[in-house]
């Protein structure tokens, strides 16, 4: 289905359509590089497949260009572009940098400066690309003098979801009250969703069907569980930045930190004692299968990333849940919300990334080339559709976005008007290797190995010790 | 003969330089590596030379790295009793003629032709909970539940039996070629002396076998013990630490920690334990097989 979506949006487009009227421009400037292959690297999300398969095509239609872009497994691009620039080989012409890993990729010099590239390249300047099209986004791919190493091509918050189907049911609201003493509806409150997350389990049972309470994203293998504690649970209990203290990178309570104190521990146990409710493939699901699980109605309610809010909503062919998906913020503990308006929290992850150009890269020019294309206003409306993405300000209200924005009950509108509450991981250049240091503690608690508290004790003393090898503390 | 000598040095060079390149050069790298403290995210991103047992004096007391190492071990020992077992057992009775024996033959060299990240996905997509049959399977009839995300014991012993599946059928053809290759004089004498089956097995095919068995052993031990791809794609290292085996620890150490000079130490300290053991077991079995003789 998707690909025939990206055959129809290709083929109804043409490629002057899809480049406004800067095509001209593009087949001129791109003449140079005529035959030019560029290879990229990415994960495999719905909005770099969009990009492999309908924007290369596109560019090399207009200039000749051939982009090769490689989506793979999150783990495989970071191996593979890693690789590359660490060699220095010059086998990728871009890559995909996530948020949270810019700061390491700057820390070491990795990318290119696109401000100064192309200022220094006026020919290569694209008309009708603007930095000041994009959302606030694209700042979290500055240095700090405010110049641009990464085209952001996706960003999206992660929001709960909830079966509008199975909240809207008469028996289930009469069975809730009766059991709880409140009425049945999608949760603001950790306990309200921890109620929600028992009920459905049973009721599902009692009704027969293949569902659970709420999805869980805890892979006992995978950092992608490390990744949903730290970057969506803990924050909507107050405990930002992984608990580390920003001024002497220590973590641990006893330290300054807070990794192992009060509010990361009620995090974790409300966490892991989801999990009774949750589908029985939790303990195996990344980022991916918490979204198929969902879209498979496997689950009544969720953490789930935008990136896939969008397809479960209105893609019939993939989700068995059109029509009956809704979208809102997820709970928090009492005051997040306002230290998130306040700009002195956030109450989960605005996650997303751009495209780059290593330093090793053969073909700098012509990738400019690409990655302004990339960044025409033109595409960006097709490319939300496809991929739940947005990067532009302005596709916010495009009529195209705004009829899904509908049927993905105000998703779009949702990530527009409260993405500030949301924020990028925090900025740490060890991001991996203190990721690495907790992600073990972390599946002992979703295995029952250790209780929560040990883990984050345990979590928060090899955290330190990472950061204190790698010279952060003073 | 000197100058046959050059020709044959330089018919060998390019085997040699090759050799030199992939093998020797990124050893003494290693090595070279293993001695500094060294990881590009540090606030001092250089390599800097901290005494020569600065990472392994810290590996002695890295609890993690010596679980793995033992857990490495056991289940390098566990599958090659299972797989020498079944192995040698499916060889004989290839060597006897049976209805639909080639087929059989056929389907069972099959996961040997498969690429073990693939092996991986394969059992994944077979036993994960929710959506694999297995685990349906053994709930509904055997009442068993089967979830190697929560139960350690259960991810282990997964990985064990995917490897048995895996590399069974290649012990099973190494030694059908060796027993296929065993002269038939001993057995034919045994037998006028009226020796039964299992003392023709114990006395006879094993003490012949031990060359083959030898090599069996060598290959499968050193293949299980730095076993990474499966394990990857199946459990990740998980549940905890629980299938984080030396391979794995020291990918997530160089790769997604990047201590390179760390993970390198390790690296060698695992090849001189793997040595070690190859040394132990070749010098038992053989003795082992100069008694026999």
């Amino acid at each position: 289905m998707r690909k025939l979506l990206f055959a129809v949006i290709a083929s109804t487009f043409s490629f002057s359509a899809m480049a406004g009227g800067h095509a001209d421009w593009f087949k001129e400037a791109g003449a140079p590089y005529k035959g030019t292959v560029l290879q990229g690297v990415a994960e495999n999300t719905p909005p770099g497949q969009f990009a492999g398969e309908v924007l290369a095509k596109e560019f090399e239609e207009l200039t000749g260009i051939k982009v090769q872009l490689e989506n793979t497994s999150w783990d495989q691009m970071y191996d593979k572009a890693i690789k590359d620039m660490e060699a220095n080989s010059g086998i990728y012409d871009f890559v995909y940098i996530e948020q949270d890993i810019v700061y390491d990729y700057l820390n070491r010099d990795f990318l290119v400066n696109i401000t100064e590239g192309l200022a220094n390249n006026p020919d290569l300047q694209a008309p009708g690309v603007s930095l000041d099209d994009f959302t606030t986004f694209i700042d979290y791919f500055k240095d700090g003098s405010g110049d641009v190493f990464g085209v952001p091509m996706e960003a999206f918050i992660k929001v709960y979801l909830y079966r509008k189907d199975l909240f809207e049911r008469a028996d289930a609201k009469a069975a809730f009250r009766a059991q709880y003493g409140y009425g049945l509806s999608p949760a603001t409150s950790f306990d309200q969703y921890r109620d929600n997350a028992e009920f459905f389990t049973g009721f599902c049972a009692e009704q027969g069907m293949e569902c659970w309470g709420t999805t869980v994203q805890g892979h006992t293998g995978h950092p992608a569980s490390t990744y949903e504690f730290l970057e969506s649970i803990a924050p909507s209990f107050g405990l930002y930045n992984w608990g580390v203290n920003m001024d002497s990178y220590q973590s641990c309570v006893e330290n300054g930190g807070q990794l192992n104190g009060g509010r990361a521990k009620a995090a974790l146990n409300f966490w892991t004692q989801l999990l009774p409710f949750a589908p029985p493939e939790a303990l195996q699901s990344t980022w991916s299968e918490v979204g198929s699980s969902f879209a498979a109605g496997r689950a009544a309610q969720g953490w789930v990333y935008g990136e896939n809010a969008a397809w479960i909503a209105t893609d019939a062919e993939r989700s068995a849940v059109v029509g009956n998906v809704g979208v809102m913020l997820p709970p928090t503990a009492p005051g997040v919300m306002t230290q998130a308006a306040s700009g002195n929290g956030y109450i989960g992850y605005y996650d997303g990334g751009a495209y780059g150009i290593p330093h090793s890269s053969k073909n700098k020019e012509a990738t400019m080339l690409w990655l302004q294309f990339v960044a025409l206003n033109e595409h960006q409306a097709d490319w939300a559709i496809a991929g739940g993405r947005i990067t532009h300000k302005g596709t916010y209200s495009d009529p195209k976005v705004i009829a899904v924005d509908e049927q993905a009950d105000g998703y779009f509108t949702l990530m527009r008007d409260t993405g500030f509450l949301y924020a990028g991981a925090p900025p740490f250049p060890f991001h991996g290797a203190g990721r690495g240091a907790i992600d073990p503690f972390i599946y002992s608690a979703l295995a029952g190995e250790m209780t929560p508290e040990e883990a984050l004790d345990g979590a928060c003393a090899a955290l330190d010790q990472v950061m204190a090898d790698l010279g952060y503390q003073n | 003969m000197l100058s046959k000598n050059k020709t044959g040095w330089l018919l060998l060079s390019p085997t040699i330089i090759i050799l030199v390149l992939v093998g020797l050069v990124p050893f003494f790298y290693v090595l070279y590596v293993g001695f500094f403290k060294w990881n590009p995210l540090a606030v001092d991103p250089s390599m800097q030379f901290e005494g020569f047992g600065f990472n392994y004096r810290r590996l002695i007391f890295d609890q993690v790295f010596l679980e793995s190492i033992w857990r490495s071990i056991k289940f390098a020992f566990v599958t090659l009793f299972f797989e020498l077992t079944l192995g040698f057992l499916l060889a004989l009775s290839l060597l006897s003629s049976f209805p639909l024996k080639s087929f059989f033959r056929g389907v069972h060299t099959l996961p040997l032709v498969i690429a073990p990240i693939v092996v991986g996905s394969i059992f994944k997509l077979f036993t994960v909970q929710g959506l694999g049959p297995l685990p349906h399977i053994l709930k509904d009839y055997f009442g068993y539940t089967l979830n190697y995300g929560l139960n350690a014991d259960q991810a282990f012993w997964m990985i064990v039996i995917m490897d048995i599946w895996h590399w069974t059928p290649f012990v099973t053809l190494t030694l059908l070629a060796g027993l296929s290759a065993l002269p038939q004089d001993p057995y034919e004498s045994a037998k006028i002396d009226g020796a039964n089956n299992f003392q023709i097995f114990f006395y006879i095919t094993i003490p012949m076998m031990i060359p083959v068995l030898i090599v069996v052993i060598f290959i499968r031990l050193m293949d299980s013990l730095k076993i990474v791809d499966e394990i990857w794609m199946l459990t990740g290292g998980g549940p905890g630490y629980a299938t984080r085996f030396t391979g794995i620890h020291i990918w997530k150490e160089v790769f997604e920690k990047r201590f390179y000079g760390l993970g390198s130490a390790m690296s060698i300290l695992y090849l001189y334990i793997t040595i070690v053991i190859c040394w132990i077991l070749y010098s038992v079995m053989a003795s082992r097989g100069k008694d026999e003789d």
